[in-house]
């Protein structure tokens, strides 16, 4: 029997748009490949410039593709490059980048061996990015998974610290039970829809498929509870502590704002696209999550000693303020929902780079004491923790404050102001916790008092723990991401305009929204 | 069509004791095979929606490759004396009745859309549907990429199974200062990071 080969066409592909995905794709094999060469040089400096590299060619080759407006889909409409994807993709890069740079002296990467632990980065980020382009539910479900099995790795990557190995195996069992989730509500979905693709969904949901479909209904809770998982949307946050402090710090930083980012591109396209004729049904489960989420996170973060759970307990509450704008479904929700996801990475990898530095020279590790005295010890660190923490209360004059402004905007806009009150009352109980930080890094006790030498008065810099590597400049890198992180924070605060500019492209990329 | 039915009614009590057994079964062993049942009977179902690949794909991947390795990880990890750990008195309470909800949720939403299907000969499939040809186009055209990055992501999480799976040996002896780790080269706890070893070969596939 002949085979018919000649009647399956090639797809077409548009390797423009595609382009991002193949470098990152290319530099993961090319990281993977050169991690064979041992020697000092490859090991330290090459893979962590490899993948810097990766993730910058992968950033401009983004921006060159860059077009408002436009959302062809690619691939015979498995992948959509629109702004929103695009904007999105940029948080993935820089929280990547930045996670390189913080991970350069970790305990974790000769742990995991660096050529892995960049692989297993930048195919967390394909995954990302994969995500955030996905304009079909299967496209969607491989994208997630490429997204989380790297990281469930990526979590016990110390592997000699038993915290991180329990870290990584809760990850690993809710983060499966999430996904799972996930699949048995896309399935549903589709059985209801009889389609694959956002945008058929969309059509079917305003023509052949009632919108009290039980089957539709399950898969969309479902659906929605699996992705509530991957943003740690209370009350499905319960591993969110857990895992934030197990894991090693550069990757707690980069799950905190990547992965963040990616669960709510797939929120804004499942929900605010795909089934957008359903909003009546979703909005006020969703609002009311919101809601719940934003009251348990802030408070959760009030008793917390550990930094790095405040911070993960913070980013439940942020995943609250973020959820309105998904709610609302209008173009003003989506355009304040990147807009923060934007100013987060800022302010969040801000925050963990000071928690990295202190942690690996103080006694305290992570605690809230590492941080005391830290004003006047080490100002490089103690200005960028301090606008990190003020911007994530909502400060005015920083970008977090524009963020919040946006959102709560968008929500009064949206007919949802009662979650806008909700969203002001969860940033009042948030000062508690944030402004704790502050004083404890400007008022925090002297408590190392060094005998002077004669002749000579000595002034020390004791920091909770001192050691000489108290100094903020023993790892530039990291305070060369917090300074720059911190400094971004306030630009964008006194100057959003480019922001501004950016998600208002953003804002046409959905053509289901109206404005 | 008698016949028909008969089978369809036997896979389906098959399929759903099989599952009932993977969770209520002590004996992980048990639960494996239970699993195999399970497999099984769902195999039979996609043959009468008359998916043949999919059956044998369902009877050769996951029957024959798949569970071959669960029996495998459960026969040589042992595991049949081991009580399945006692569960937090809140969340034990709390659970069920989640699952409860959750379950008729469920029965609710299948009611609801199976009803109306029982007496129609179900959704129109063109004759070709669910065939090697069309399953093979389909990947290779309409679902090209999330094909690829299916393919990528085995790649990556083979590499995740090495770093989890090659320093195993050392963390028991974590106090002991200086050991050996697997690879063969010692070095002391604590101490500059080494190169990383050699990815084994065959994982850049």
């Amino acid at each position: 029997m002949i085979l018919p080969l000649a009647d399956v066409p090639a797809p077409h592909i548009d390797y423009k748009g595609l382009s991002p995905l193949i470098a990152l794709v290319g530099g993961t094999v090319l990281v993977l490949m050169a991690a064979l060469l041992r020697g000092r040089f490859v090991q330290r400096s090459l893979l962590p410039l490899l993948t810097l590299g990766t993730l910058g060619a992968a950033m401009g080759l983004s921006i060159w593709v860059w077009s408002p407006g436009d959302h062809r889909p690619i691939v015979e409409s498995a992948l959509e490059v629109d702004a929103l994807a695009l904007s999105l993709s940029l948080v993935f890069y820089v929280a990547g980048i930045a996670t390189v740079l913080l991970a350069h002296r970790s305990a974790a990467l000769s742990d995991a061996g660096a050529g892995e632990y960049y692989t297993l980065l930048l195919s967390s980020v394909t995954g990302m990015v994969l995500l955030a382009e996905a304009a079909n539910l299967i496209t969607l479900f491989v994208g997630i998974e490429l997204l989380s099995i790297p990281l469930y790795v990526l979590c016990a990557s110390q592997v000699r610290r038993r915290a991180s190995l329990e870290a990584g195996l809760k990850y690993l069992v809710i983060g499966s039970v999430g996904s799972a989730t996930l699949l048995y509500g896309l399935a549903l979905i589709y059985g209801a829809a009889g389609t694959t693709s956002f945008a058929g969904i969309d059509r079917a949901l305003g023509d052949t498929v009632s919108l009290s479909d039980p089957l539709l209904l399950t898969g969309i809770a479902l659906a929605c509870a699996g992705l509530a998982f991957k943003a740690s949307v209370a009350p499905f946050h319960q591993w969110t502590p857990d895992v934030y402090q197990g894991a090693p710090t550069p990757v707690t930083a980069f799950m905190a704002v990547a992965t963040k980012a990616a669960a709510f591109a797939i929120f804004l396209r499942l929900f605010d696209s795909a089934l957008l004729s359903a909003q009546f049904q979703w909005a006020p489960a969703l609002a009311a999550l919101a809601t719940i989420t934003i009251v348990v996170g802030n408070v959760g973060a009030i008793a917390q000693d550990s930094l790095k759970r405040m911070l993960a307990w913070s980013g439940v509450a942020q995943a609250g303020y973020i959820l309105a704008g998904v709610v609302v479904g209008t173009q003003k929700g989506l355009e304040a929902t990147v807009f923060y996801l934007l100013v987060y990475l800022l302010m969040n990898v801000a925050a963990f780079a000071v928690v990295i530095a202190r942690e690996r020279v103080s006694e305290w590790g992570d605690g809230m004491r590492a941080l005391e005295g830290l004003g006047r010890a080490a100002p490089w660190l103690a200005w960028p923790m301090t606008i990190a923490m003020l911007a994530l209360a909502g400060f005015p004059a920083t970008a977090g404050f524009i963020g919040k402004f946006y959102l709560i905007d968008a929500a009064v806009d949206g007919d949802y102001a009662w979650l806008g009150v909700v969203i002001v009352a969860g940033s009042m109980i948030s000062l508690v916790y944030y402004l704790r930080v502050v004083a404890v890094m400007w008022m925090g006790p002297m408590e190392v008092r060094l005998p002077s030498l004669p002749g000579r008065p000595r002034t020390a810099k004791p920091v909770g723990g001192w050691s000489p590597e108290a100094d903020a400049w023993a790892q530039p890198e990291v305070t060369l991401v917090a300074v720059a992180c911190a400094a971004a924070t306030m630009f964008f605060g006194i100057w959003p305009n480019p922001l501004f500019d950016l998600v208002a492209d953003v804002g046409t990329s959905l053509a289901s929204l109206v404005g | 069509m008698v016949l028909r039915d008969i089978v369809f009614f036997l896979a389906a009590i098959g399929a759903l004791a099989g599952a009932l057994g993977v969770v209520m079964l002590r004996n992980p062993f048990y639960s494996v095979l239970s699993l195999v049942g399970h497999l099984l009977s769902l195999a039979i179902l996609f043959l009468l929606l008359s998916s043949e690949f999919l059956a044998a794909a369902q009877l050769v991947v996951y029957a024959g490759a798949v569970m071959v390795l669960y029996v495998f990880v459960v026969a040589y990890i042992g595991g049949a004396d081991e009580p399945l750990g006692p569960a937090v008195p809140a969340v034990g309470a709390f659970g069920p009745l989640v699952a409860a909800a959750l379950c008729g949720e469920l029965f609710f939403a299948f009611i609801g859309s199976g009803l109306e299907a029982l007496d129609s000969r179900g959704a129109h499939v063109s004759p070709g549907f669910g065939s090697p040809g069309q399953i093979g186009s389909l990947l290779l055209r309409n679902f090209l990429i999330p094909f690829e990055a299916a393919s990528f992501l085995l790649l990556v999480a083979a590499v995740g199974a090495l770093v989890l799976a090659r320093r195993r040996r050392g963390i028991d002896d974590e106090e002991g200062g200086a050991r050996v780790d697997t690879i063969g080269h010692a070095r002391a706890h604590g101490s500059e990071p080494a190169p990383a070893e050699p990815v084994a070969p065959g994982v850049e596939r």
